[in-house]
């Protein structure tokens, strides 16, 4: 579904990716490891189009993301649902006007949008916190919001950059829990991750990048650097 | 359904820096002001050249009772000069016909016409010269070339002093005007850039989730292009406001002061929609450009 075929990019001198060779097959839940700065974030930049690669390729179903037009972005952006560490909740919008701005954004209907954010909200287990406000959830609910939002427009792949990075123990294995379940139902999953913890728990593909090298790859594998 | 959403959302951007957006809009109101004010001057000096010239003509009087084939060979003449634009010949009978009409309220004249037992006007040609330097020497050439005997006499307004001064006036208009349009121009722009990069810089967050969903660009930057159109047609309306009482109430009292014949209202010198009209583009160029520059410059997609 995705390759990355030797991909390199550089900022200044400094390489963020070094001849990065990865492929992500469709059903797959992978977990991306390594220390800050080791190229994870840049490799889902890249991904999704924010960033330009100088070599390389990488295909999304064999097209080229460097000879998408600009405009054309958006709509490989709809095919990738994203998570981050610091969330991107609007704050003065409520779970459900949340879910539902990413949706009208993409030009979805008024009763299109009313029909399917519950059963989104219900998927994360957020059915009874529709008409919260971000500073009325913990932190674990507010990313369970953010992942909802990401879904919102059915992608194929969800990248999740250190979604549980500012989460406590019991929040971040309700979110990695809520990743597994999302994948089970046939999204695949780009999980960027320091907790070993959890990567040791989730117990599937484990890719490990060291300053924009792949060093090591195991299915089924352990958090190794 | 996107479509009324941006525009939704640019109602939103307006509504949420009201007082930004109302600064915006007092800036573009006043250099439509100025524009509209200059422009009206410019078109009302234009006016007052083209009523003087029309009114300039040479009137040539031919003596009583000369033969009306003489009069006719003299205006062929006169009309074979390629200075001259065109010539008006009026019958001492006509000119008789006319008189009588523009009097026909006045029952002394009336009574005195009636006791008269011949005409006692004469024939006249009007001459109308394709320039106005060329008036004295058409003027002249009749008085003094063959035709002088023929003639009683030939009448010549100067009015070139006034249309010089008047076409300075019109020259400052234009050099003066443009400067002082440009440079509210500019301050226009730079006041609508300023509020379009803090609306970026305020709704940065809806920005950024609405790239990560994948909105179009046009999704994202189209609010902004409403917000500039808002600028634009609010501060047209306000200054079309402002324009009312001065085409109800001055122009026409001005135009009846250049030309009494002609009626404001008949003649379309000064047409309000027009103005409306002009102004509404040139505020939408401003405001577009402002927003693009600030578009190009803070809001990345």
């Amino acid at each position: 579904m995705i390759r990355f075929q030797n991909v390199t990019k550089k900022y200044d001198k400094h390489k963020a990716l070094d001849s990065v060779n990865l492929e992500i097959r469709q059903g797959e839940f992978i977990s991306l490891v390594g220390l800050s700065g080791a190229g994870k974030t840049t490799l889902f930049k890249v991904l999704l189009g924010e960033e330009r690669a100088e070599g390389g390729q990488v295909l999304v179903d064999d097209v080229d993301i460097a000879k998408l037009k600009k405009s054309d972005l958006p709509y490989l952006r709809r095919k990738i649902g994203t998570v981050f560490q610091d969330i991107k909740l609007l704050p003065k919008a409520t779970a459900f006007e949340n879910i539902a701005f990413a949706m009208e954004v993409c030009g979805h209907t008024r009763d299109k949008i009313r029909e399917e954010v519950p059963k989104i909200l219900d998927l994360v287990g957020l059915a009874h916190k529709q008409n919260s406000f971000p500073d009325e959830m913990s932190g674990g609910e507010k990313q369970r919001v953010a992942i909802a939002r990401a879904l919102s427009h059915r992608p194929v792949l969800l990248l999740a950059d250190e979604p549980t990075g500012n989460l406590d123990e019991v929040n971040a294995g309700e979110v990695i829990d809520l990743l597994l379940k999302i994948n089970e139902l046939g999204t695949t999953v780009l999980l960027a991750t320091h907790a070993v913890d959890l990567v040791n728990k989730i117990k599937r593909r484990v890719v490990t990048i060291e300053e924009g090298k792949i060093t090591f790859q195991q299915e089924q594998g352990k958090y190794k650097l | 359904m996107a479509f009324l959403r941006i525009i939704k959302n640019g109602f939103t951007n307006f509504g949420r820096n009201i007082w930004l957006s109302l600064a915006a809009t007092m800036v573009m109101t006043v250099t439509l002001v100025i524009f509209a004010t200059l422009f009206l001057l410019f078109t009302l000096t234009n006016y007052s050249i083209h009523t003087i010239q029309n009114t300039v003509d040479v009137s040539v009087y031919f003596k009583v009772g000369l033969a009306e084939e003489q009069i006719l060979t003299i205006k062929d003449s006169v009309q074979a000069d390629p200075r001259v634009e065109a010539v008006d010949y009026v019958s001492a009978d006509q000119a008789f016909n006319n008189f009588k009409a523009l009097h026909q309220n006045d029952p002394l004249i009336t009574a005195s016409l009636n006791e008269l037992n011949s005409n006692p006007l004469s024939a006249t040609l009007h001459i109308k010269a394709r320039s106005l330097d060329d008036y004295p020497a058409i003027s002249q050439g009749l008085e003094n070339g063959q035709y002088k005997d023929f003639i009683d006499k030939v009448n010549f307004e100067d009015n070139r002093a006034v249309i010089d001064r008047l076409d300075k006036i019109l020259k400052f208009i234009i050099a003066f005007g443009s400067g002082l349009v440009a440079v509210f121009a500019v301050i226009a722009i730079l006041v609508i850039f300023n509020t379009i990069t803090l609306t970026i810089y305020n709704r940065k967050e809806e920005i950024e989730i609405m790239r990560l969903v994948g909105a179009t660009n046009w999704y994202i930057r189209g609010p902004f292009l409403t917000e500039s159109f808002l600028y634009s047609l609010f501060s047209t309306i306000i200054t079309g406001a402002l324009f009312i009482p001065v085409f109800a109430k001055v122009l026409p009292k001005i135009t009846a002061y250049v030309n009494p014949q002609i009626n404001v209202y008949n003649h379309n010198i000064f047409n309000f929609w027009y103005l409306l009209l002009m102004m509404f583009v040139a505020a939408l160029i401003l405001s577009i450009i402002s927003t693009f520059l600030a578009i190009r410059k803070y809001l990345k997609i």
